[in-house]
């Protein structure tokens, strides 16, 4: 081991092992050494509460005033792009925590915090948008008697699933990070945090077999939304299928989500990138993508179908638009594979999960076709209470891995930064993730490290 | 709001118990359910003849009238002129009429109140619900939330949302249920000068329609009772001179629609039974993930003297 990290250009790459050692990722690390609030966040608070105050005129006025929606199109772009596209974005927690606990890819457990961390926050806040979406949201209160619900209709499985599932597993699979931040936080706090992280662990098990349940039903609900309106949605989506679709939609989506963000993040904060991990990411992705292309072509050429994709409509653009980003992106990644190729492996990722968001966008609105003269384009409140919502999260984002350790990182960055909070910022106790919690009490863990 | 405690109970237990895993699986009951379509005893219901109607639209006043609600003077500000059903309007007359010389037609436009309603299939807290006794599909303030899915769902585009104000309402024809139960018939049979629309229950009208086709042949496109098998049944019925499909009314063949659509839907989350057991499994599965995941995070603790995160 030792002889490894010593000698920092001594290449011993192979083709299971592209990152360096001391690059490798091993831990949590918040960003640090910027502050919260920039002119970008407070662009992002701006637009939210702009959202906030036209969310009010909307529960006065109405849904017509403020929105495109019409007779025909039922459904606006907070129901179809906020809830439908963006929760498969965040279905991170679903796709990459299956293939991390369930399949036991141990590599992804490095991606899981930001897998949950996205999904907690999308979910949040596309069910925000939901209950805003909502004609008459204060007949919600249903939700808590079971034999009110009907239990065949996708959209009551939706709803429901969808909020307990946000606010049970994913709410609890995100304490951790908190948990971890009382204990650098304050010494005192120690024993409890240890005695409620024990209680979390015993739990975690039924938590996470959930965290799966739940989400792979409402995703592939969200698919089931469409069937019931039959042929209005046109032959190239309308299949029985759409549910798996939707599902497997979803979780290529979302590795490119979580993936990409990460990508991205490092990238910003200018941090090491365990390439070894993202292949792995990549090579699941890619391998997802080929294997819903494939399924989705046979199902339309088994519905014989395939023949209005070469008709000359717009019906047939987006279809071409999403299967050439789609399987495009899982070219590219698969490339980038061999070539090894960052921005490749980015770019793929980006393409993938735009046509991907496309697809999932389509059922509800580009291929829905209620009569022949409607048309839905939204509205501008409509966009910008949507717009809003995003930010919200976007903002969300920021704080959480500025304040606590979401994005993965090398070992080194983790005492890159105990030092900086420490000799940089000591008046501030409650920045630091270092090793003491008060000054001059030392570490239990460091000593029992010194004899090994 | 009268639930027996019966009910209660069998709800409880087909929702959340894992106890029923057994029951299921592949058993014939399961089939059975989402495939038969019964029909309501006491079938209400309307029939309505394009071919001597006179488009009149008395029965639209009418409905308006039995159903109170104002008249919808959007178009120019003057006159009552709804272009189509609306948060307004429960029944509409509208006129198909090719360009090309074929015959034209009126149609009456209002509720299927279908057998197997698409709309109370999709209703997430069964605000819209059939009556079990009259077969009626109505509306219930108290459970609807607004989701407007119903607007999706029913293949005949029957129900419409109101989109202004702050307590919006679902608009659909609900038959003048409060009328019947005074002993009235619906609003826009009571108008009809030339008896387009007749009220009545549904396995009369079907053999008044039948009877019609049958002494008029050649006047009844495709010799047809529009309802009769359509979507699985309706209890608005339709007789026309020219294809249904023209009239808004579409080809959607004797299975209806959601159980059609529906049908794996329906079977995986029978009595929550595969969700259980697949809930089960994983939770077996992670139990050990869990596990070695733990030891994995204490073996890194031991070799970096940083804390474990997991």
């Amino acid at each position: 081991m030792s002889a490894l990290t010593s000698n920092k250009f001594d290449v011993l790459l192979t083709a299971e092992t592209r990152t360096r050692p001391e690059e490798r990722w091993e831990r949590a690390v918040p960003v640090f050494g910027i502050p919260v609030v920039t002119s970008s966040f407070l662009v992002l608070v701006g637009l939210t509460l702009i959202a906030l105050v036209l969310t009010g005129y909307r529960e006065l006025a109405g849904l017509g005033p403020v929105s495109g929606m019409t007779d025909a199109f039922g459904w606006g772009i907070w129901k179809t792009f906020n809830v439908m596209v963006l929760t498969a974005l965040g279905s991170g927690a679903f796709a990459i925590g299956i293939a991390a606990w369930v399949f036991r890819r141990k590599k992804l457990h490095q991606l899981m915090r930001m897998a949950l961390l996205t999904s907690f926050l999308a979910y949040a806040c596309g069910l925000l948008l939901l209950g805003i979406d909502a004609g008459r949201p204060w007949n919600f209160y249903w939700i808590v008697f079971p034999w009110k619900w009907n239990m065949h209709s996708p959209l009551a499985e939706v709803a429901i699933c969808m909020s307990i599932y946000a606010m049970i597993p994913l709410a609890v699979e995100n304490i951790p990070p908190i948990l971890e931040r009382l204990w650098y936080f304050d010494s005192r706090l120690r024993p409890g945090v240890e005695r409620m992280e024990k209680h979390l662990h015993s739990v975690f098990p039924y938590i996470i077999a959930m965290a799966y349940l739940l989400p792979g039903m409402h995703q592939s609900s969200l698919g089931a939304l469409m069937l019931l309106a039959g042929e209005r949605v046109h032959p190239l989506w309308q299949t029985p299928f759409l549910p798996l679709l939707y599902v497997w939609a979803a979780s290529f989506m979302s590795f490119g989500c979580v993936a990409g963000t990460t990508m991205l993040c490092c990238l910003v904060w200018k941090r090491a990138m365990d390439m070894d991990v993202l292949d792995e990411a990549a090579r699941i992705t890619c391998w997802l993508i080929y294997g819903w292309a494939g399924f989705r072509l046979i199902d339309i050429a088994f519905r014989e179908q395939l023949g209005t994709a070469f008709r000359f409509d717009r019906f047939a653009g987006v279809f071409w638009i999403e299967m050439i980003s789609i399987i495009g992106g899982g070219v590219l990644l698969q490339q980038s594979l061999r070539t090894h190729d960052k921005g490749k492996m980015f770019l793929g990722y980006v393409v993938s999960s735009l046509g991907g968001m496309i697809y999932r966008f389509s059922p509800t609105t580009l291929a829905f076709r209620p009569n022949p003269q409607a048309l839905y384009f939204p509205a501008t409140i409509e966009i910008l209470v949507s717009l809003g919502f995003i930010a919200m999260g976007v903002a969300g984002f920021l704080i959480a891995v500025k304040r606590l350790a979401i994005l993965p990182g090398p070992l080194y960055l983790w005492h890159d930064m105990a030092s900086y909070f420490r000799f940089r910022r000591p008046y501030i106790r409650w920045t630091g993730y270092f090793k003491y919690g008060f000054f001059g009490e030392d570490e239990q863990i460091s000593q029992d490290n010194s004899h090994s | 709001m009268d639930i027996t405690r019966r009910e209660v109970i069998t709800k409880i237990a087909k929702t959340g118990a894992t106890g029923a895993v057994a029951v299921t699986v592949g058993t014939h009951a399961v089939r059975e359910e989402g495939e038969s379509i019964p029909i309501p005893s006491t079938a209400v219901g309307l029939l309505y003849d394009a071919t001597i109607c006179i488009g009149c639209k008395a029965c639209v006043a009418a409905c308006a009238e039995a159903n109170d609600t104002p008249p919808d003077t959007r178009l120019d500000g003057l006159h009552q002129g709804p272009d189509d059903l609306n948060d307004v309007t429960r029944n509409i007359i509208k006129l198909y009429k090719p360009t090309d010389g074929t015959p034209s037609s009126y149609v009456k436009r209002q509720c299927m109140h279908c057998l197997d309603p698409a709309c109370a299939a999709g209703c997430p807290f069964q605000a819209l619900a059939k009556d079990p006794e009259t077969g009626i599909v109505s509306w219930t303030a108290d459970k609807c939330i607004g989701c407007r899915y119903c607007t999706i769902t029913c293949p005949y585009h029957v129900p419409r949302f109101q989109w202004m104000g702050y307590n919006p309402r679902v608009t659909k024809c609900e038959l003048c249920s409060t009328r019947l139960e005074r002993g009235l018939k619906p609003g826009c049979t009571t108008v009809c000068p030339t008896g387009a629309v007749i009220f009545g229950a549904r396995t009369v009208l079907l053999a008044e329609g039948k009877r019609r086709i049958k002494e008029n042949p050649g006047r009844y496109y495709e010799n047809k009772v529009y309802g009769e098998t359509d979507n699985g049944g309706t209890q608005s019925l339709y007789l026309a001179r020219v294809p249904f499909e023209d009239l808004g009314l579409p080809e959607i063949g004797p299975e209806s629609v959601p159980a059609k659509t529906l049908r794996w839907q329906r079977r995986f989350y029978q009595y929550f039974a595969l969700p259980a057991l697949l809930y089960a499994g994983l939770v077996q599965v992670i139990r050990k993930s869990v596990k070695g995941h733990v030891q994995d995070a204490h073996d890194h603790e031991k070799e970096t003297g940083l804390r474990a995160q997991l």
